[in-house]
């Protein structure tokens, strides 16, 4: 699809060595717990204020309070806390100064601040490192996975939408080419149809009126079944179908089927659905139907195989109207009696390709006919 | 051969002088860095005090804490102490920015001069290794 482009290969390990990255990884943890023990510093430094701010709030409310005074390391005594509306404050470097309890409650407030914003500093540094530290370890997992980092130049074309278009598509055909060669044969085809049904219309007139028309019909309702699901059709079914409505149902079906095609062998594929299809419509026991599948049979013929990539049902009918003499003459030919065998179908699905074979076996081929039959006479 | 060896020697052994100064060099700095950090933190805690001073009424008392004692002090007198003391560490931390300054040079030229010896080493082991 694109252009091979000239691009580097790094290999995430060579750019950061595992161990390295590990010790990177030890450092910066250990910078976070220093930043935490920091941290939790100064949060004791902030309860601490605010106790006291509650206590200088407190004092003053009574002339003098009755404590018990402690002496020395493991005695108090009883005493009075007199003078409770004054402070000496620590301003800081020694200096104190003498304040009222207002004062002193607004001083610790304003201390208070200052604490809290070097506690927001500091946590703004942990999530710095952390955020380094998750960086590290992610490295250091991915590095020991063995990812790669892959440089490519960036090259600016238009043949990047194509390659767009052709994206879908590929996954649906294995053959680009296809296609765009679907939309003109399909309409080959279907020109190709309308010849072939006028000529077998005239050709088997005499024969079997009737079936004929049913089998033209047939075509385009086997073609028109895959979407419908597969049920079976009467023959009567067949008739109320026109051949505009083949062409319609063609259409809607190469379109649909464009989707499902991996084609091994073109040829059997096509055999097997429309075997499929028949023994799905051939409930009915459609002579006309099983012409059809005679006549796919014949013919595995270019123009199928292109086209298998539209749609099998459609390649099918077109396989039956194609330009095929002897497939005119195969038609003539099974007029007759067809025998059956549904073991050989199976097996034969079963080697085809599962996507035709898939949708066409949606139903349960009734009827399975055996292609060597046809193919004797 | 001999020659070389001892020249090896020699420039070995100057590498190690080399890589002496350079420890000594770093131990240099990160003291001075410490101190740097004190002095930062008295600073702080200066200015602080000079704000506060500042909000004191004319008749309020303050007292210094020296040793054991608390000594009462004029509030004019204070705020010249501490706006004093503030100049003082200004003025500390600007000479440590300059000492450290000139040890990370100093410190850079060792370095350098280290490489090249070690190349001067290996240079002259891989031509004795292949004579």
């Amino acid at each position: 699809m694109e252009d091979t482009r000239r691009g580097t290969v790094t290999s995430l390990a060579s750019l950061f060595p595992v161990e390295e990255a590990q010790k990177a990884a030890n450092r910066v943890q250990d910078a976070i717990a220093e930043k935490r023990a920091e941290l939790d510093h100064l949060l004791r430094f902030v309860a601490d204020n605010n106790n006291l701010i509650n206590l200088v709030h407190k004092l003053p409310e009574e002339l003098s309070h009755e404590i018990m005074v402690p002496f020395g390391k493991a005695a108090f005594f009883p005493g009075r806390l007199i003078h409770t509306n004054e402070f000496l404050v620590l301003l800081g470097e020694g200096y104190y100064a003498e304040r009222t309890s207002k004062q002193t409650a607004e001083i610790l407030g304003r201390r208070g601040k200052a604490l809290d914003s070097q506690v927001d500093s500091l946590e703004a540094m942990i999530k710095d490192l952390q955020a380094e530290a998750n960086f590290f370890s992610q490295t250091i997992t991915e590095a020991a996975e063995g990812l790669v980092e892959i440089r490519e130049d960036y090259i600016e074309k238009d043949s990047h939408k194509e390659e767009i278009k052709s994206g879908p598509l590929k996954q649906h055909t294995s053959d680009l080419e296809k296609t765009e060669a679907d939309n003109e044969e399909y309409a080959r085809i279907v020109a190709r149809m309308d010849e072939l049904e006028k000529e077998e219309l005239a050709a088997e007139s005499g024969i079997d009126n009737e079936k004929d028309e049913q089998t033209t019909e047939d075509v385009g309702d086997i073609s028109y079944q895959r979407p419908v699901g597969s049920k079976p059709h009467n023959s009567e079914d067949f008739h109320k179908s026109t051949p505009p409505v083949d062409q319609a149902n063609n259409k809607s079906i190469a379109t649909g089927s464009a989707e499902k095609h991996d084609n091994p062998d073109i040829a059997d594929q096509l055999n097997f659905a429309s075997l499929d299809l028949q023994s799905n419509v051939g409930e009915g026991k459609n002579a006309a139907a099983k012409k059809v599948k005679f006549v796919d049979h014949r013919k595995p013929l270019t123009h199928h195989e292109e086209k298998t990539v539209k749609a099998t049902t459609a390649s099918k009918s077109e396989v039956q109207h194609q330009p095929s003499q002897p497939s005119f003459n195969s038609h003539k030919a099974f007029t007759g009696s067809i025998v059956e065998h549904t073991e050989n179908l199976k097996t034969l699905n079963g080697q085809s390709s599962s996507s035709t074979s898939s949708q066409v076996s949606g139903s349960r081929p009734s009827k399975p006919v055996s292609r060597f039959k046809m193919q004797r006479r | 051969m001999s020659s070389l060896t001892s020249a090896v020697r020699d420039l070995q052994r100057e590498l190690e002088n080399k890589t002496n100064d350079l420890s000594k060099l770093q131990k240099d700095i990160a003291k001075n860095h410490q101190v740097r950090k004190k002095y930062t933190v008295q600073l702080g805690e200066n200015e602080l005090v000079l704000k506060e001073l500042d909000l004191l009424n004319e008749d309020a008392n303050v007292y210094k804490l020296i040793g054991p004692v608390l000594v009462k002090q004029d509030l004019a007198e204070a705020n010249s102490n501490v706006r004093k003391r503030i100049e003082y560490i200004s003025a500390e931390l600007k000479r440590l920015d300059a000492t450290v300054q000139d040890l990370e040079e100093k410190q850079n030229s060792k370095k350098d001069a280290i490489l090249k010896l070690q190349q001067k080493i290996q240079s002259i082991q891989t031509t004795k290794g292949k004579a």
